[in-house]
């Protein structure tokens, strides 16, 4: 079954019934023509909210020991005195940490989003279905 | 089912007091955006022809000085640092107001940031693009320009992760890596409406396959809500590290007017400004040609005006305390090298900057000129002179006057080093020109979501 709106407060209210009644994100679709607080604010009362950050998390950290470990192995690796500073200037590593930290922080978030938002959808690509602006329930698509 | 109960929004895009309904609204916006990514007209070949043309001359240019070693460039001892450098400096500090306003405006919900931050951030990647050729074009055998990346040899030596150099290696390719991601993020709802709207079927294709099969589920729009949210927040201090990293490959060589604590603020706000001044050059005609008015207004512009001006007086801050800081340091050297700059052999080059990026900003103090569309796009090329001039004045002038008076030495480019900088501009350009015809100029999904 399908519910169409072109208007979001009737949409809102629809929506909300429908939450109220139990329905879970495997017997109902939603589908809304632009990322939206208060639907979103709406819908995370019933569902639980985005995993992502954990992927940034992951990555960020990730990002972060590698650029110390990283630089200070390979200081140590062949010692050569350059400038006269130490083996391990972490304050000069600081910087490539802090890069690596953004750099994979990002690209793992990036793939948190395709993951979870299970992108790309090659299936979707060349004949997809389509509402417009319109905002969109789908109930029961499998039966 | 459906319900057609309409409900007035108030335009809030300067479309005075007009009310729209939201449904027809976001309609129209569709229609007037991809509008703009139409046919192009003759005249857009004939400007994708200059454009192409330069990067000719510019690639010409570097193929002369590969055949022929860098002597073809005007660098000498002591200034081994020129134009190139130069150059890069100025297209890094271009691609900062990108970020400033994709990331920087979208954490702190700037609204007008959504009538620019497409064309920003496309703007962001071009000339990190752009700025990334220069360190390669300035090496004597570009091919050993893998050189500079960390990977193990058969001697066992690694790069010297304590050299502000490498260090610069991974700020810009983190910076590149980042931006494209983040626009490319922001743009995958426009692609799937792309997908819908274009009628030619190959169009569908390309569309299709670039959109990842996006459809608009909650489900996509709650992770990404969260990316963008996530990507915004990284991207804000990378945008502020990355500018700081490349001013400390002068500051922290010892050579005088490079030898600064200053440099790193004073290099992001310098960034800034030119990457505003930028924004308007590119915006105000676009607007114009592509019939953006009613979504673009001048509100919206005046608040880029006020952000240009905020950042050109911030610079202009800089260049008082960095002066005050040489007259008062008690060192001779530091001193002189100051005094150099204003009445010495680059005097010109020092006041011109003066000029552009000091006095010609406070005109903005004048609201009439600060709304003025036209005045905003004059005013934006000499801010861009000047901020070239700046970079210009802070590595040639300094190196010209070093420590050994029987080492000084005068540098002017030569015509190898004007065709390539003369070739980055078409190289930026022609990518911009690519850009305002195959992808929506305007955020439509992000504007969509104002209206709400």
């Amino acid at each position: 079954m399908i519910h169409r709106f072109k208007d979001k407060s009737h949409f809102m209210k629809k929506l909300e019934e429908l939450l109220e009644e139990g329905h879970t994100k495997k017997d109902m679709r939603i589908v809304i023509p632009h990322p939206d607080h208060d639907v979103e604010h709406l819908v995370e009362h019933y569902w639980k909210p985005s995993k992502l950050k954990y992927f940034t998390l992951a990555g960020g950290l990730t990002g972060c020991l590698t650029g110390y470990i990283f630089t200070s192995w390979t200081a140590i690796d062949w010692e050569l005195v350059t400038g006269g500073k130490p083996f391990f200037s972490w304050p000069a590593y600081t910087v490539i940490a802090f890069e690596l930290t953004i750099l994979l922080g990002a690209l793992f978030s990036l793939a948190g989003l395709l993951v979870m938002g299970r992108l790309p959808r090659f299936s979707k690509m060349f004949n997809p279905e389509s509402y417009g602006n319109e905002f969109v329930i789908i109930l029961n698509e499998d039966k | 089912m459906s319900s057609d109960v309409k409900t007035p929004v108030g335009s809030g895009n300067g479309g005075g007091q007009q009310e729209f309904y939201a449904y027809e609204y976001k309609e129209q916006m569709e229609r007037d955006v991809f509008a703009a990514i139409s046919k192009p007209k003759p005249i857009y070949y004939l400007a994708l022809l200059i454009t192409i043309s330069c990067v000719g001359i510019g690639a010409v240019s570097w193929a002369i000085q590969i055949a022929n070693g860098l002597g073809e460039a005007g660098l000498m001892n002591p200034v081994g640092w020129g134009v190139y450098i130069t150059d890069f400096v100025f297209w890094v500090g271009i691609a900062h107001s990108g970020t400033l306003i994709s990331a920087i405006l979208f954490l702190f919900r700037a609204k007008f940031r959504n009538r620019f931050n497409r064309t920003a951030e496309a703007m962001t990647v071009f000339a990190v693009l752009t700025a990334g050729l220069f360190p390669l074009i300035h090496l004597g055998r570009v091919w050993f320009a893998y050189w500079l990346f960390p990977y193990p040899n058969q001697r066992y030596l690694w790069v010297n992760f304590k050299s502000p150099l490498v260090w610069d290696v991974f700020a810009v390719s983190t910076y590149l890596t980042v931006s494209v991601v983040f626009w490319y993020i922001g743009l995958v709802p426009d692609l799937a409406l792309a997908r819908r709207l274009k009628t030619g079927a190959i169009q569908k294709k390309i569309y299709g396959i670039f959109s990842l099969g996006w459809t608009g589920t909650f489900r996509e729009w709650q992770h990404y809500n969260q990316l963008y949210k996530f990507l915004a927040a990284l991207a804000t201090p990378l945008v502020l590290s990355v500018h700081s990293v490349v001013s400390w490959d002068f500051a922290m060589g010892i050579v005088y007017g490079w030898h600064s604590t200053i440099f790193a603020p004073y290099f992001v706000a310098g960034a800034i400004f030119s990457g505003c001044a930028m924004v308007l050059t590119l915006m105000v005609p676009m607007r114009k040609i592509f019939h953006l008015e009613e979504y673009i207004s001048i509100d919206d512009f005046e608040k880029l005006a006020k952000l240009l001006m905020l950042t050109g007086l911030i610079v202009s801050y800089s260049y008082i305390v960095e002066l005050a800081m040489s007259a008062y340091s008690g060192n001779v050297y530091e001193y002189e090298q100051f005094m150099y700059r204003f009445t010495g052999d680059y005097a010109w080059a020092y006041w011109t900057m003066i000029f552009c990026n000091v006095i010609s900003p406070l005109t903005l103090f004048i609201r009439k000129l600060r709304r003025s569309v036209v005045y905003l796009f004059i005013l934006s090329i000499p801010i861009n002179i000047g901020m070239w001039f700046e970079r210009f004045n802070i590595i040639v002038i300094s190196l010209a006057k070093d420590f050994d008076p029987y080492n000084f030495g005068l540098y002017s480019p030569s015509w190898i080093e004007l065709g390539i900088t003369l070739g980055s501009f078409g190289w930026f350009f022609t990518w911009f020109l690519l850009f305002a015809k195959s992808i929506p100029v305007l955020p439509v999904t992000e504007l969509k979501e104002e209206v709400e």
